[in-house]
C-alpha cells in the first residue's frame, strides 16, 4: 500500500477522502475539482500510471465520473460527481493524454462535458443522433430517439493534403471503421479515425437482462477474445457475491483464456501476412490455427464463442479422456513453431515491411497508455496475468515477453513468443489439473454493490465495472476494451510514414473494433 | 484459296487468337492450382476435371453480369482500354513463332523485337488508362502504380532482352530462336541475363513481390476497381494474357522457343508446338512458386530496387554478354 | 446459351463480405473458409476485394444505424444478378442485441436477402451449405421471380424496399449452429 502513503502526504488539505481496498486498490472521492491534483499526484508517484477508464454513471440526482487509473502494482478509482443540470468538467489530457479518447466517451454516452479536451463530436453514437440524448442516462429511453436526417457523404479532398477515406468498406479492415488519411505526396500528415459503426449499445442493453443473460451478451462483444469477456464480467459477479470458485474450475477458465489467446495470436499473425501481401504466410497460420479451434470445440462444445465461463465457474468439465488428445495437438502446434518464429524473425520481405516501422518509443507508450502486446512490444513490462493474478495464473510459471524496439517487428514477435508460453501454461494446467468440482451453486439475485475487474485479454486489459442494485440486472456495466487503448499508438506512428505502411502499422495492434465499439 | 483459308484458321484457330486464349486460360488454372497446392489448399477442383475450367467459367459469368459504366468515368477510355489492351497483348503474342514459326507467316522482320517489347508497353499504358479512367481513388492510385512500375522496368527489361539478341547477332525473334536452335538454348549461355529477366519480368507482369498496383490492403482491387461484367472479363484476360506472353517471351528468348532438345523428323509444328507449351507452363510455375515465396514490397521499394540494383546489373549483364557474344563464344 | 450462363454462374460465385457490426465471430468464420482446411476456393468461390466484382454478399452483423447506409450502398454498386446471403443470427434478426437502440436487427430491413444462415456463429460447413443451397434454388426451375432491385437509390422508398423484399426468393438452411456436442 505504498502508494497510498505517498497519495496522504501529498493530497494533505485537500478535500479528498481515500476509501482502501474498494474497487481496485483504493477508492477516492474527489471533491471540487481535485480530482486534477490526484492525478497529478499519481503521475509524479509512478512512471507506469496511466488511465484505464472513465466510467460516467447516472447516479439519480448527480451524474458520476470515475476515473480508473492504473500504476504498476495499484488500481486506483477517481470518483467525481457533477450536477445533472450543468455536466460540466475540466479535461485531463494535458496530465496525461491517453485521456482524450475516454473523455470523449463519457460526452457522448452520458453527456458529461470536458473542458479543454481536443476531441469533438460523436465518438460511438450514429452520425445522425441527435444532439443532447445521451443512452445511457436512466431516463432516456433511447428506442424512442427520433434520428437526424444523414449528413452528406464526405468527398475525397483534393488540396495540399490529400485526404484519403480508408474504410467502412475496406479489405484491409475486417470491420468497417472509417479512417480519414491526410497524405501529402505519399506521407501520412494525419490520421483521423471515425468508430462507432459497431456500436450495439452493449452497455445499454445490459441493464435490461439478467447477469446469466448478460455473459451470453457480453461474450458476443468480441467473437475473437470472448472467453476473456465472459470471464471479466463473471468473476466481477462472483466478486460482489463474494463466491470463491473451486480450483478445478480456475484451472478449466485458464486453459480457455490461452486458448483463446493462442487463436487470437495466430489469427493475427496470419493476417499481418495478408496485409503485407504475404498470402502464404496467411494460410499456413490459419491451418495451424484451425486445431486450436478443434480442442475449444472439445473443451466447451463450441468453436468460436465458446460460451464456457458461468457465474460460479465453468459450465462443463474436462473429460479425462479427451487430455491426451489437447496434449498431442499441442505437441504438433510447438513442434512447427520454430519454423514460423525463424520466418517472423528472417524473412527478408517481412523484415522490409515491418521493421522500424510504426515504431513507439518506451515513453511514448507510457504517455499514451498501450496495453498488452503494443506495451510489451516497446519495453513496457506490463501483463495483468502478472500484476493482479487472477484465476489460476498466480500458481502457473510463465515467461513476460518484452521487446525492447517499439517497432510492427517486435509487437509481431510478442505474439509468436507468447504463442509458446501460451502453449506451455496450458500444458502445465493440465499436468496439474486440481480434481473436484468445476462450478458451485450461486444466487441469482446479486446484492447491492460495485467492483472493478481487469484481466488480461489477447490484446491486453480488458477492464470491467458492474454495479449492482440488488435486483437480478446489472445497474450499469462499462467496459473498456484493449483496442480502445491501443488506437492512439496508432493515430501517433502512423504520422510521418509512408502510406503503404499504414496497413502493417495497423494490423501490429491487432485492433479490434468490435471490442472498441461494444 | 487454300492459302487464304490456311491464314485465316491461323489467325483465328491455331496459334491464333482462340489457341491463345484458351492456352491463357489454362495457364490461369495451373497458376491457381499450384498457388493453393504451395499454400496447403486444394484451388479449384469441381469445375471440369480437375477445376481445369473454372477459368473459363470465371469468364462467362463476367460476360453474362450486368456492365456499369460510371457516370463520371471518362467513358469512351473506359469502355475500350480493356479491349483494346486484350488485342494488343494478343497481338504481340502473335508475332511469337509458338509453332516454330509466327502466326502470320512472313510477317517476321529486323527488329520485331523492338517492336512487340514496344507493344507490350503500349498494354501496360492502356491498362494504365483504364484504371485513371474509372475515375476512382483507388483506381488512380492503383493507375498510377502501374505506370511507375512499368516505366521503370521497361528499361531493365529491355536491356537484358538484347543478350540473346546479342548472342543470336539479330533483333528478329525468329533469328534468336533459331540461333537458339543451333546452340544451347541462352539461358545456359548467358544464365547471369536469364535470372535478372525472370525477376524483371516478374516485377513487370506486377506479381508478388512486386504487386503493388494490386495490393488490396492499400488500394482494393487497383485499376480494376471500378469494372464489371464484360469490360472486367476482359481487363482479366488481358492481364492473364500478359503473363502468357511474359512467359512466352522467356520461352522464346531464353529456352530456345519451339525447338525440342530431341528433332523429330515427323509432324514437325505438332512438336515444336508441344515443347513451346511445355516451356511456357514451366516458365509459369517458376514464377507462380517466386509469387508464393514472398510478401509483397512497399512501392518505393520497389522503385529504388530498380534504379538503384536492376539498372546497374542490367547494364552490366548487357556489357558481360556482348563480350562473350563477339570475343569468346565465336573461339569456342 | 442461358444454360452456360447458368452453369458459369453457379461455377464461379465471387462473393464480398461486408461486416455491418457484427462481433467479428461470423468474420473469422468467413475468412476460415478461405483458409486451408475449408478452401472453398475448390467450389469457384473468390473473396473480391471490390463490390463491383462480386455476385454474392455476405453480410454479417446486426446492422447498426450507423452502418445501414453503407450497407445499401455497398449493394447498390454490386453488378445484377446479385444475391444476398445473411450469415449469423444477428444478420438473421438481430441476435442477441435485438432491442437495442443502435441496431436495426437484421439485413432484411435494408435488403432482399435471399439465404439465411443462421448460427452464433454458424460453423463453416453451415456457411458453405447455405451458399450451396442459395445456388441449388437459383437452378432449379422455375425459378421464382427474380427480386426487382430499386434503380435509384435515394428514390428506394419504404413501400419499394417491402415488395422487394416480399418478391426475393427467401429460403434458410435448416443447419442447426454448434450442433456437434
Amino acid at each position: 500500500m505504498d502508494i497510498l502513503k505517498i497519495l496522504e502526504t501529498k493530497l494533505q488539505g485537500k478535500p479528498v477522502e481515500i476509501v482502501p481496498d474498494y474497487l481496485g486498490t483504493a477508492a477516492i472521492k474527489a471533491k471540487e475539482g481535485s480530482y486534477r491534483d490526484v492525478f497529478k499526484a499519481l503521475m509524479d508517484a509512478d512512471e507506469k500510471t496511466g488511465v484505464t477508464s472513465i466510467t460516467g454513471i447516472d447516479l439519480g440526482a448527480a451524474l458520476g465520473v470515475f476515473y480508473h487509473v492504473r500504476t504498476s502494482n495499484a488500481f486506483i478509482t477517481i470518483q467525481v460527481e457533477v450536477p445533472k443540470e450543468n455536466p460540466k468538467l475540466v479535461t485531463v489530457t494535458d496530465i496525461t493524454p491517453s485521456a482524450a479518447f475516454h473523455e470523449l466517451e463519457v460526452t457522448d454516452l452520458i453527456g458529461v462535458t470536458f473542458e479543454g479536451n481536443p476531441l469533438e463530436g460523436h465518438f460511438v453514437l450514429p452520425d445522425t443522433w441527435p444532439d443532447g440524448v445521451y443512452p445511457l442516462r436512466k431516463d432516456v429511453n433511447p428506442n424512442e430517439v427520433k434520428l437526424n436526417p444523414s449528413p452528406p457523404e464526405e468527398k475525397f479532398e483534393q488540396g495540399k493534403q490529400v485526404k484519403i477515406i480508408i474504410g467502412p468498406q475496406h479489405p484491409a479492415l475486417l470491420e468497417p471503421e472509417k479512417f480519414a488519411v491526410f497524405v501529402d505526396g505519399e506521407t501520412v500528415k494525419a490520421v483521423q479515425p471515425r468508430i462507432g459503426y459497431v456500436h450495439r449499445g452493449v452497455e445499454k442493453i445490459s441493464e435490461f437482462r439478467t447477469y446469466i443473460q448478460d455473459v451470453y451478451l457480453v461474450e458476443r462483444i468480441c467473437g475473437i477474445c470472448n472467453s476473456c469477456h465472459a470471464c471479466a464480467f463473471v468473476e466481477s459477479v462472483e466478486k460482489i457475491l463474494k463466491t470463491e470458485v473451486p480450483p478445478r474450475g480456475k484451472y478449466l477458465r485458464t486453459i480457455i483464456l490461452e486458448l483463446n489467446r493462442l487463436h487470437s495470436h495466430l489469427l493475427t499473425l496470419g493476417h499481418a501476412g495478408l496485409e503485407i501481401g504475404y498470402e502464404t504466410l496467411f494460410h499456413y497460420f490459419w491451418r495451424d490455427r484451425e486445431p486450436i479451434m478443434d480442442i475449444t470445440e472439445i473443451l466447451t462444445g463450441n468453436r468460436v464463442v465458446s460460451s464456457a465461463m458461468t457465474v460460479g465457474g465453468v459450465r462443463r468439465d474436462l473429460k479425462e479422456t479427451d487430455v491426451p488428445k489437447i496434449k498431442s495437438t499441442l505437441a504438433d502446434l510447438r513442434k512447427r513453431l520454430p519454423f514460423y518464429t525463424k520466418v517472423y524473425r528472417e524473412e527478408p520481405s517481412i523484415g522490409l515491411r515491418m521493421k522500424n516501422i510504426g515504431t513507439l518509443k518506451r515513453e511514448d507508450a507510457l504517455k499514451l497508455g498501450v496495453v498488452g502486446p503494443v506495451a510489451r512490444g516497446s519495453g513496457v513490462d506490463i501483463d495483468v496475468r502478472k500484476d493482479a493474478p487472477y484465476e489460476a495464473y498466480g500458481e502457473i510459471p510463465f515467461k513476460l515477453i518484452t521487446y525492447k524496439e517499439g517497432d510492427t517487428w517486435a509487437r509481431m514477435n510478442v505474439r509468436m513468443d507468447e504463442v509458446e508460453e501460451s502453449i506451455k501454461i496450458i500444458e502445465y494446467a493440465l499436468d496439474h489439473l486440481p480434481t473436484g468440482p468445476f462450478r458451485v451453486k450461486v444466487p441469482r439475485v446479486v446484492p447491492p454493490g460495485e467492483v472493478v475487474n481487469r484481466v488480461e485479454a489477447p490484446r491486453g486489459e480488458l477492464f470491467y465495472y458492474v454495479k449492482s442494485n440488488g435486483t437480478a440486472m446489472p445497474e450499469r456495466v462499462k467496459v473498456r476494451t484493449p483496442t480502445f487503448a491501443n488506437i492512439p499508438a496508432f493515430l501517433t506512428t502512423a504520422v510521418g510514414e509512408p502510406l503503404a505502411d499504414v496497413p502493417p502499422n495497423f494490423v501490429s495492434l491487432d485492433p479490434c473494433f468490435s471490442c472498441t465499439d461494444r | 484459296m487454300i492459302d487464304y483459308l490456311l491464314l485465316i484458321f491461323r489467325v483465328l484457330v491455331f496459334p491464333g487468337f482462340a489457341f491463345i486464349i484458351l492456352f491463357t486460360m489454362f495457364c490461369d488454372w495451373v497458376e491457381r492450382k499450384i498457388e493453393a497446392r504451395m499454400q496447403n489448399r486444394m484451388g479449384p477442383s469441381f469445375t471440369g476435371p480437375g477445376g481445369i475450367l473454372q477459368p473459363l467459367a470465371d469468364f462467362i459469368k463476367m460476360l453474362t453480369k450486368e456492365d456499369i459504366t460510371p457516370c463520371e468515368s471518362k467513358r469512351n477510355v473506359y469502355r475500350f482500354a480493356p479491349i483494346l489492351a486484350l488485342s494488343v497483348l494478343v497481338f504481340a503474342i502473335s508475332f511469337l513463332p509458338i509453332d516454330g514459326a509466327s502466326v502470320i507467316p512472313g510477317v517476321s522482320f529486323e527488329g520485331d523485337l523492338i517492336f512487340v517489347m514496344a507493344l507490350v508497353s503500349v498494354a501496360n499504358f492502356l491498362l494504365f488508362l483504364a484504371g485513371w479512367s474509372s475515375n476512382n481513388p483507388y483506381s488512380s492510385i492503383g493507375a498510377a502504380r502501374v505506370l511507375t512500375q512499368f516505366l521503370g522496368y521497361d528499361i531493365p527489361l529491355f536491356l537484358l532482352a538484347l543478350a540473346p539478341a546479342f548472342l543470336a547477332q539479330s533483333l528478329t525473334i525468329n533469328n534468336i530462336v533459331a540461333a537458339s536452335g543451333q546452340w544451347l538454348p541462352f539461358a545456359i549461355l548467358a544464365p547471369w541475363a536469364f535470372v535478372l529477366f525472370i525477376i524483371t519480368m516478374q516485377a513487370e507482369l506486377e506479381k508478388d513481390p512486386f504487386d503493388v498496383p494490386h495490393a488490396e490492403s492499400e488500394v482494393v482491387a487497383g485499376h480494376e476497381t471500378e469494372y464489371s461484367g464484360g469490360k472486367l472479363a476482359f481487363l482479366k484476360l488481358a492481364r492473364d494474357v500478359q503473363v502468357v506472353f511474359g512467359a512466352a517471351l522467356i520461352t522464346v528468348l531464353f529456352l530456345g522457343g519451339a525447338n525440342g532438345p530431341v528433332p523429330f523428323g515427323f509432324l514437325p509444328e505438332f512438336w515444336g508446338t508441344l515443347w513451346f507449351v511445355l516451356k511456357v507452363i514451366g516458365v509459369v510455375i517458376l514464377s507462380e512458386y517466386l509469387t508464393v515465396l514472398f510478401a509483397r514490397l512497399r512501392i518505393d521499394q520497389v522503385v529504388t530496387l530498380n534504379w538503384r540494383i536492376m539498372l546497374p546489373l542490367s547494364v552490366l549483364s548487357l556489357m558481360l554478354t556482348i563480350g562473350l557474344a563477339y570475343w569468346v563464344y565465336p573461339l569456342v | 446459351m442461358t444454360n452456360l450462363a447458368m452453369w458459369s454462374r453457379l461455377k464461379s460465385p465471387w462473393v464480398i463480405h461486408f461486416n455491418s457490426g457484427a462481433c467479428n465471430g461470423c468474420d473469422i468464420e468467413i475468412v476460415a473458409l478461405l483458409t486451408p482446411k475449408y478452401d472453398v476456393e475448390r467450389f469457384g468461390i473468390k473473396l473480391e476485394p471490390s463490390p463491383r466484382h462480386a455476385d454474392v454478399l455476405l453480410v454479417t452483423g446486426s446492422v447498426t444505424k450507423q452502418c445501414a447506409e453503407r450497407l445499401k450502398r455497398i449493394y447498390d454498386q454490386m453488378p445484377q444478378p446479385k444475391f444476398v446471403v445473411a450469415i449469423g443470427a444477428c444478420a438473421c434478426s438481430g441476435g442477441v442485441f435485438q432491442g437495442s437502440y443502435s441496431v436495426l436487427s437484421g439485413v432484411d430491413k435494408i435488403l432482399p436477402v435471399n439465404a439465411y444462415i443462421p448460427g452464433c456463429p454458424p460453423r463453416p460447413e453451415a456457411i458453405i451449405d447455405g451458399v450451396v443451397k442459395l445456388l441449388n434454388a437459383l437452378a432449379a426451375p422455375p425459378a421464382p421471380k427474380a427480386a426487382e432491385e430499386p434503380q435509384k437509390e435515394e428514390a428506394a422508398s419504404e413501400a419499394a424496399k417491402e415488395e422487394t423484399v416480399e418478391a426475393a426468393p427467401k429460403l434458410t438452411t435448416e443447419v442447426k449452429p454448434n450442433a456437434k456436442q
